[in-house]
Order: C-alpha cells, then structure tokens, then sequence
C-alpha cells in the first residue's frame, strides 16, 4: 500500500518568461518496500522528482500516485530528509525528533518514549537536550533521519542525504542506513550524486539523463545483493567485490556517455557545497 | 603591556580613560571659568546634588522617581499594546501575501506621519491622562514592531518549512513552531528599536501636554530656569533609556542562544 | 514568499483595504457617526487647506509656513551631516580617535533628542537657535553611528590592495573607505532626516512663533480637527518627497548599488 509511481511525468520551469523544460516523459515506480536510488548529472532534475513524491511540487502533465491515491501535498506518510537536514535550530534534539509526531496530535506522554527509542537506535542518547548546532554534521544528519522514523512513514525520500558528510561519516550513515532498512524496511526514493553509494544502497538504480530529465536506464542490484548478502558485509567487502565493480563500472560509462552526447564533456556532478541546495530553496521562494 | 597584549581592547583604555576625563573637565570647567554662566550650563556636581534633591523633595506635585514611576507606567502600556498588535500583525503579513498587499498601503501611508504629529488628535480622541499618551507611545512603537516581525518571518528559510510540511505541521503549527522562533531574533530588535521611539516620544508628549511625568518635570524647570533640574530630568530620561535597551539587549541574547556563535 | 500565489489578482488587497478606510471615513464623517469635534470630514480637510491657503493660519499662509519649517530642517540636517558623517570617518579610522571621543557619546546618546528641548530652549530662546539645535542633535546620532559602521565595514583586504597600488592615505580615505561605507552612510542619513522632522514637529509643538508644528498646536488649541489633519498631511508629504530626494541622490552617489 506504499508504492510510488510516476505516471508520464513532465514538469516545465517558468524562468524569466521562457518555459524550460526540467522533466520529460518520466515513468517509473517504487515497489512497497523497495529501495530505488537516483543517479545522474547535476540539473537533470532528481530534486524535482522527489519534491513531487513529497508534494512540495506538482507535475505539469502526468500524475505521481502514492500508495495508489495521487499525491495533492506533504503530509507526514511520506518523510523527507533533506541534504541540509533541515533541523529546527531553535528546538532541542528531542523537540526535533517529537515534532512530527507532536503535529499529527500524539500527546506528550505517548511521544516521550518514542523519541527516547529513536535516540537510543541512531546512537544519539545523551544528547537529547542538546541544540542542534552543537552537533557534528553526522549526528545532525541522524537527528533527520530520526525524525523521520519516529513518523514511521510508508515512504522514505531522501534527497542527498549525505552530501554534505565528510567520507567517512557518509560511509558510516550508508551502513547505518542499511542496517535500518533490515530492522524496518520501508519504501525509498533515494537520490545522490554518488554512483557507490546508489549501488550499494539500493535495489534498483535509475541513471537520468539531463535537459530535459529523462529515464536512461534502470539498473536491478536486487538480484546479486541478495544473492552475494551485500547486507551482510562491511561497506569495504562490498566495495571490493567484482560484481560491485561490474556494475558501477557500468554505471559510470553510462552517465559519461550521456553527458559527453549531450555536452561535450562528460562529468558526473560533483558533490555540491552545503550550501548550494539553500540557495536554490531560496530562489524557488523568491519567485 | 603584558595585559594591554593579551587584551586588544584594553590597548585603547588610556584614551578612553582620557576621553572621558576631558568630558568631565570641560563640563565642569566652563562654567566654573566663568566662560559660560552657571545658570545655562550647571556643573555635572550640580546636576547630580539636583538629582539628589529631586528624589527627596517634590517638585512639579511629585518627586522624580514618581515622575519617573508614571512615565514608565504610560510607556509600559503603549508599548506593550504596539508589540501585542504589531508582532503578530507582522508575522501574519509575513506568511499571508494577501493580508500583506492589504494592510502594507495603509501603513507605508501613515508611517511617514512623525508619531508626535499624532499629539493633538491622540488629546483630542483620548484626553491627556493616559489614553493619550498611550497613542503616542503607540504610534512611535508600532512601527518597528511590526516592520521586523515581517521581515523575520519573510526571512524564514523555505527548506524549514517544508520540512515542517512534510512532518505533518498543518499552518498554524508551521505559523507558531517554524516561523515565529525563526523571526524572534529580528522581532526581538524590533521590539529594541521601538521601545527607543516609543519611549522618546512619550518624553514629547510630557513635554507638551501631560501634568506629570519626568517630561513635565523638565517643562516645569525649563519654566523656573531652573538648568540643573532640566538636566537631572535628562539623566533620569537616559537612565531608564538604558535600563530598557539593556533588558531587551538580555532577551535577544536568550533568544539567539540557540545560534552557531 | 513563502506561501504560493493565490489566484487573486496583486492589486485587488491594496484597493480594497484603501477604498474601504475612505468609504469608512467619508460614511462615519457625513453621517456623523463620528463628530465633527472629533473627526474631520472631506469637507472639513477641504476648507482648512483653502483657509490655510489664502487668509492663513497661525501667522501665515501654508506656502509660509512650509518654508518656515523646511529651512529648519535643511539646516539642522545639513549641520548634522557636516559634523556626523566626518566624525563617523575619523572613529572608524583611528581607534584612537574612537576611544577618546566614545565616552562623551556614550553618556550622551541614550538621551533621546526630545528630551533636549527644554535645555535648547534655556539655551537660545524660543526662536531658530533651539529648534536647529534639536535637530541637528536627532540628526547627529544616526548620522554619525552608520557612518562609523560603514567605515568599519569596509573590507580591509580592499585598503591592503589600494596601498599595494600606492595609494596614498588620502586616496585611500577618498577612493576606498568613502565609496565603500557610502550605502551605510545613505541609510543613516535617511534615519537622521527622518530624525530631522521628528525634532522638528516637537520643537515647534513645545512652542514656535511659525512653522507647521506651530500650525498643529495652534489648531489643537482651538480644537480645529480640520486644521490638525491639515497639518498633519503636510508634515508626511513633506518628509516622504525629502526622503524621495534623498534617494534619488543615493542611486547616483552608489550607481554600482543600481540595478
Ligand atoms: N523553482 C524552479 N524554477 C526554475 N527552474 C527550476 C526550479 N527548480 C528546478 N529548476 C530547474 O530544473 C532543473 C532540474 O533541477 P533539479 O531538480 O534541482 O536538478 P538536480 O536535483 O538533479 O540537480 C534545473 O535545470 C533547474 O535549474
Ligand atoms: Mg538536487
């Protein structure tokens, strides 16, 4: 009852008078309880498919059904974590991790315990009353994704999550992340700029072409992690098997020849500063 | 020096130390040398015996710190009557674009009127007690209150609120939870900025028409030629100036305590 | 904007809000559900600006009286900026000069400038002397205060590379620091005329024998609520077409700022 499904999606940007064309013709779906990852260059327009799974935007033509009803807005059955965490700076952890909860009309005596579980589970006990700017950027990224538990949402879309990680925190929270999904598995729409991470996160990998965004080629890892136990091993046995580098290999030579068709050069995006995906908030808001 | 080194500020010390000498000397000195007459400029020993004198014996009906006590009683109703209706006024044109194009003519407007302009309509319509005061006070407050507030929650960063949204927060959660603690920084500098009008203005208004006050106090000793009492009333009036900007100062760092230093 | 576009056209809020405050007027004023002695009605304003035009009110016509009270101000703020924005430079360049000249301020700064009048009343009487004492001194803080931030804010990196050029100091000063706190400097000087008229409007309402302050006080006096509102609209539109003209001069003293 969780799935997601783009339905012949496109979404055309009014910029300056010009209508530019973000999406084309996109169709895709996230089974219950699968973990799709989203790859492919800057600008193809990964953020803007996942904010129409949120209910942040709204497709031009097509329809985005979640759980089979169409989605007309956000609404806490579909968490969102964002690259820049977006945690309330004025609230303690706790405040941050009951917020949801506290919307939906979950009284305080029933939200305490809750919290104090997610703060035990994502290794955050102790620091409960703590601001978040008093954080690393680890620990702030696992109050997010806490917060978004604590909902224990259908759907999880997370939107560079760990962009803005130093590598070995990102590696950490990868693992971490795995082993959440085995204790409670749910639906993800998961997007980076990090063909590693997509493939070894995710059940199926979906490569986007740019301008405008279209579907290149999905990817089924599905098979192979079951079958090899991915779930099972520490992030650098994975990385050091021969089937992984088979298929991220594959990946890239994707990615570079598309872009090079498109462009002339063939670069994956790399990671965007922290603060970049502000400031595009900021100009959407501005308009 | 060693302390001077480790302390940049306290480097410039002397000349602060200096600067405040000098203040003192030439305040003292010009009237004592007979260079200006006692009566226009009265020693800062004078105005300090005045001050003294005031708080024991009354003058103008009152002593100064009941002059005083009535002042701030006035100031303290405008003004928490202009940051009742502005601060949530501001936050509400903030978020609701079509309040905003409502009320911003209206008020752009009207904002160009000085708030002592107000005086006599503010007499007229609420008389000279306190509801006319409380007018002016109001109309000298309102403005900043409101002005911040507005721009604290336009500035409230989108991916907050949507993240909010996606959380669950229906409007006035978002209202209450997101965009008033993001705005209460500004809304508390608003509330600085306006206290100083509103309090100024409140002096004006003593000044012209109210029977007491530290502004009468001060019209009555202008009356008598009395210098030194004129300014014992300015000490009191810059006083308790400071003594509201550094409570608000107090309550903008409570608020900011949460900010990356 | 943090909420998204509603289909209701811009202007509509705006008119709306507008018309009904003047339908409100102009309704609770000709049926008198508001008295006359309390609220003037169209034709009350009316038939105060013709009175204040042709026979005049208290001592003068409103040309006059316009005058009267905008030479007031232009002087008080020219000195103010004359005396503040050089003195705002010194202590934004020298520490020093901060330092010495700080605790004079600080004592003085937190009395507010209508709290001056009574002292600039004993002073220089009732005449001019006062009133452009007041102002100035409203005007001299704001002046003053941005100046030095502005000065304080430019990047000194910026200093560093005209001195490598071989600027002197005084081209530093003229070329660098000036330019560079001039946005700063613009935003007090529109504090301080905004300052300008506050002062104004108090001095001449505590007493005056001309000017709109005069004119104001003299119709409470009387209790002329045509005449109060009268002077009321002058005083604003006086001090929004300076501020105007205070910004026009702004776009071409920072034409890099124009966009
Ligand atoms: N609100 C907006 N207004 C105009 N153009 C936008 C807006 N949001 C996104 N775009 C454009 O749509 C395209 C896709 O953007 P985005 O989804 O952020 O890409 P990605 O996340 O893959 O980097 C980009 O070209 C971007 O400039
Ligand atoms: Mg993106």
């Amino acid at each position: 009852m969780s799935s997601i499904r783009f339905e012949r999606i496109s979404r055309t940007f009014r910029v300056g008078g010009q209508l530019v064309p973000a999406l084309a013709d996109i169709d895709l779906h996230v089974d219950e309880r699968e973990f799709v990852a989203i790859v492919g260059p800057s600008g193809c327009g990964k953020t803007t498919l996942l904010r129409m799974a949120a209910g942040l935007d709204h497709p031009t033509s097509g329809r985005v059904l979640v759980g089979g009803r169409p989605v007309t807005g956000p609404g806490p059955d579909r968490a969102v974590v964002f690259q820049q965490f977006a945690l309330f700076p004025w609230k303690t952890i706790r405040d941050n991790i009951g917020f949801g909860l506290k919307c939906t009309g979950v009284s305080r005596a029933q939200r305490e315990p809750i919290v104090e579980r997610y703060l035990k589970v994502m290794g955050l006990d102790g620091h409960g009353d703590a601001y978040p700017h008093q954080l690393s950027g680890g620990m702030q990224q696992r109050v997010a994704l806490a917060r978004s538990y604590a909902l224990e949402p259908e759907v999880l879309l997370m939107d560079e999550p760990f962009g803005a990680l130093d590598a070995q925190t990102r590696i950490d929270m990868q693992e971490e992340l795995i082993r959440l999904s085995r204790v409670h598995p749910r639906t993800v729409l998961f997007i980076t700029h990090s063909v590693d991470e997509a493939v070894y996160l995710a059940d199926r990998v979906v490569a986007m072409d740019r301008r405008p965004g279209r579907v290149r080629e999905i990817m089924d890892i599905a098979q192979i992690r079951r079958s090899e136990k991915w779930g099972e091993l520490p992030v650098e046995e994975v990385m050091d098997l021969e089937s992984f580098n088979h298929l991220r290999t594959r990946i890239w030579r994707l990615l570079r020849r598309g872009d090079g068709e498109a462009s002339g050069h063939g670069v994956v995006d790399n990671p965007p500063l922290r603060t970049q995906p502000a400031q595009k908030t900021k100009l959407r808001r501005a308009q | 020096m060693a302390l001077a080194t480790q302390h940049p500020g306290l480097r410039w010390l002397p000349y602060s130390l200096a600067g405040a000498a000098i203040f003192l000397a030439v305040w003292s000195l010009l009237p004592q040398a007979g260079i200006v007459p006692s009566a226009l400029l009265p020693s800062p020993m004078a105005v300090g015996k005045t001050f003294f004198e005031l708080t024991q014996e009354p003058f103008a009906g009152y002593t100064i710190q009941q002059h005083l006590l009535s002042s701030f009683i006035r100031f303290a109703s405008g003004f928490g009557l202009a940051a009742a209706i502005g601060v949530p006024l501001g936050l509400l044109m903030g978020w609701y674009r079509w309040l905003d194009r409502a009320v911003a003519p209206i008020f752009e407007t009207i904002r160009f009127i000085a708030p002592i302009a107000w005086l006599p309509f503010a007499v007229l319509w609420f008389g000279t007690g306190i509801g006319g005061p409380i007018l002016i006070i109001f109309s000298g407050a309102f403005p900043a209150c409101l002005i911040n507030a507005y721009r604290g929650a336009r500035l409230t960063q989108g991916f907050l609120i949507e993240a909010a949204e996606t959380l669950g927060a229906k409007p006035r959660h978002i209202i209450t939870e997101v965009v008033m603690p993001s705005a209460l920084p500004s809304i508390v500098a608003g509330l600085r900025i306006g206290a100083g009008v509103g309090w100024q203005s409140l002096i004006g208004a003593e000044l012209i028409v109210v029977s007491s006050g530290v502004g009468y106090l001060m019209v009555q000793g202008q009356g008598n030629l009395a210098t030194e009492k004129v300014m014992a009333g300015m000490v009191a009036i810059g006083c308790v100036g400071v003594l509201i900007d550094v409570a608000l100062r107090a309550a903008e760092r409570h608020f900011r305590r949460f900010e990356q230093a | 904007m943090l909420r998204q576009e509603t289909r209701v056209p811009v202007w509509l809020p705006g008119t709306l809000s507008v018309a009904s405050c003047i339908g409100l007027w102009v309704v609770a004023t000709t049926f008198e559900f508001v008295g006359p002695a309390r609220l003037p009605g169209p034709k009350d304003l009316w038939e105060s600006f013709e009175q204040l035009m042709d026979p005049g009110y208290a001592g003068g016509t409103l040309p006059q009286q316009v005058w009267f009270s905008v030479r007031l101000v232009l002087a008080g703020f020219a000195v103010a900026i004359v005396t503040g924005v050089p003195l705002g430079i010194l202590m934004g360049m020298s520490r020093r000069a901060e330092a010495l000249i700080n605790p004079a301020f600080l004592v003085i700064r937190p009395i507010p400038p209508l709290a001056w009048i009574p002292l600039a009343i004993l002073w220089f009487g009732l005449g001019n002397g006062a009133k452009i004492f007041v102002i100035w001194f409203g005007a001299f803080v704001p002046a003053l205060i941005n100046t030095y931030t502005g000065v304080r804010s430019v990047d000194p990196g910026l200093i560093a590379a005209a001195r490598v050029h071989g600027a002197r100091p005084w081209h530093v000063l003229f070329e660098v620091v000036v330019p560079g706190a001039l946005p700063l400097i613009f935003t007090g000087l529109r504090l301080a005329l905004q300052a300008s008229w506050t002062a104004l409007v108090a001095a001449e309402l505590v007493g005056a024998f001309y000017g709109l302050g005069r004119v104001l006080m003299t119709a409470a006096r009387d209790i002329y609520p045509g005449m109060i509102a009268a002077a009321m609209i002058c005083v604003a539109l006086l001090g929004a077409s300076m501020t105007y003209l205070l910004g026009l001069a702004e776009a071409k003293a920072t034409p890099w700022r124009n966009r």
